[in-house]
């Protein structure tokens, strides 16, 4: 009867401490990529944390053991032992619900949003087929636009696209740097990273975790990207595209007030001394991660393993005198 | 990575936009005869395709119809843009912007920062 409660508990702390801590580790940011890994652990550890205290409550710690066929008559004992009871039953039947609601909940918002995105994408790709054209140069489409953009639309069918606005405002080596930068992100599929953190907030709105992953995320995918792009040119040219972009694009009324602390923070990084994160720190950072995928797992099976020098039922008793 | 984009769609929309008055399938079908041999039947179908997604009009004007563009090109740009640059709950899940949207206070700000580092360089470098 631990294991679920140390498990809810480790959910618990995980959902209100994890993104406090994760955000206020500004060193993450020196290695965009260890950033992603570590808000995706959290987010992956959070739900298996929960679906796992959900199992355990609804499957009793079950030995372990080679032999299988006292595997099977352990297992059925220890079950029906579990739901014999009706406080058990209760116990039981709550884990199991709470398990699948989570496990249905994840799998309905992913395979709807992977719908809808195909769908966007189809109707994304028919629309530029009609107004845009390719660029003689360089590899992206080009559409007559008065605010400067760019952007990549992932997936099939991959394009990247600018406005004509965005050509103008920016010079032929900031123009490469933006292209890598989009290509960065169309080569890493940096889309299906933010699309399963947007799955995630979807299925569970009123976790704030989830949240503040999908934002952390979406700025720690524009630095990496910014990464790639100053590896081809340089950072400060990728910085000047980034601020002449934002000159040049015209904000719709729509979007007033929303964002621009995640363009500030990537033009102060890219102007400043690069400072890669030391192997040591890598080494460390993805142990750490490592321990935070597996404490969920460890906490759920740890029971069970050490059941297993114990006879655990009257069978396998008797088996064992013989 | 970009594909051509060569659809027929796009090249009947292309002429009907370009002359900007109402034309008759026929008109069309004679004018990409030019390029390559087509039905007219292939090319009343993909007129009524356009006209379905709203992008033609039409109105009959004897025995046939004649069809118009329901917006100029760049009417249809501007507002297919505008979405795509609001980045509305549809194209969020598709699209990776280059930037977000950025308040013009902002943009002063991001401009500082890059001049203050382009200054230091300078004064650094000779």
């Amino acid at each position: 009867m631990t294991a679920p409660a140390v498990l809810t508990v480790f959910a618990v702390a995980l959902a209100l401490l994890g993104p406090a801590l994760l955000s206020r580790a500004s060193w993450l940011e020196r290695s965009p990529r260890i950033g992603i890994a570590a808000w995706q652990a959290l987010s992956v550890s959070l739900v298996s944390a929960a679906l796992l205290a959900g199992l355990s409550l609804a499957v009793p710690a079950i030995p372990w053991t080679t032999d299988l066929g006292q595997l099977i008559r352990t297992c059925a004992m220890t079950i029906v032992a579990q739901y014999s009871t009706p406080g058990g039953a209760v116990v039981s039947a709550t884990g199991a619900a709470a398990a699948l609601v989570i496990l249905a909940r994840v799998a309905y918002c992913v395979v709807a949003d992977r719908t809808l995105a195909a769908r966007n994408r189809k109707a994304q790709l028919d629309a530029l087929a009609l107004i845009a054209r390719p660029h003689l140069r360089y590899d992206a489409l080009v559409v007559e636009h008065p605010a400067a953009a760019a952007y990549c639309l992932p997936g099939r069918g991959r394009q990247i696209v600018l406005t004509s606005a965005a050509l103008s405002a920016l010079d032929h080596s900031q123009l490469l740097a933006v292209l890598a930068h989009e290509r960065a992100h169309l080569r890493g599929r940096h889309d299906l990273i933010l699309a399963a953190a947007d799955s995630l907030q979807r299925a569970f709105p009123r976790i704030a975790a989830f949240r503040t992953a999908r934002t952390e995320l979406g700025r720690l995918v524009e630095m990496l990207a910014d990464d790639n792009a100053a590896r081809q040119s340089d950072r400060t040219t990728v910085a000047t595209a980034l601020v002449r972009l934002a000159e040049h694009g015209m904000t719709p009324v729509t979007a007033l007030g929303a964002g621009g602390e995640s363009a500030l923070s990537r033009v102060r990084r890219l102007i400043s001394p690069v400072r890669p994160l030391g192997a040591g720190r890598t080494t460390l950072a993805a142990l750490a991660l490592g321990i935070l995928l597996s404490v969920p797992v460890f906490v759920a099976i740890a029971p069970a393993s050490a059941a297993t020098p114990m006879p655990p039922c009257p069978v396998s008793g008797q088996a064992l005198t013989m | 990575m970009v594909r051509p984009l060569g659809t027929l769609e796009q090249l009947v929309m292309d002429r009907i936009w370009s002359w900007g008055h109402p034309v008759a399938v026929r008109e069309v079908l004679e004018d990409l005869q030019h390029e390559r041999t087509l039905a007219y039947t292939t090319v009343m179908t993909v007129m009524d395709n356009l006209r379905r997604k709203g992008m033609l009009t039409r109105e009959k004007d004897g025995r046939a119809y004649l069809y118009k563009a329901a917006q100029t090109r760049e009417q249809h740009t501007a507002a297919f843009m505008g979405e795509v640059l609001a980045g509305g709950a549809d194209t969020a899940v598709t699209l990776l912007h280059f930037l977000e949207h950025i308040p013009p206070e902002e943009v002063a700000s991001l401009r500082n920062a890059l001049d203050d580092h382009l200054q230091g360089r300078k004064s650094i470098a000779p």
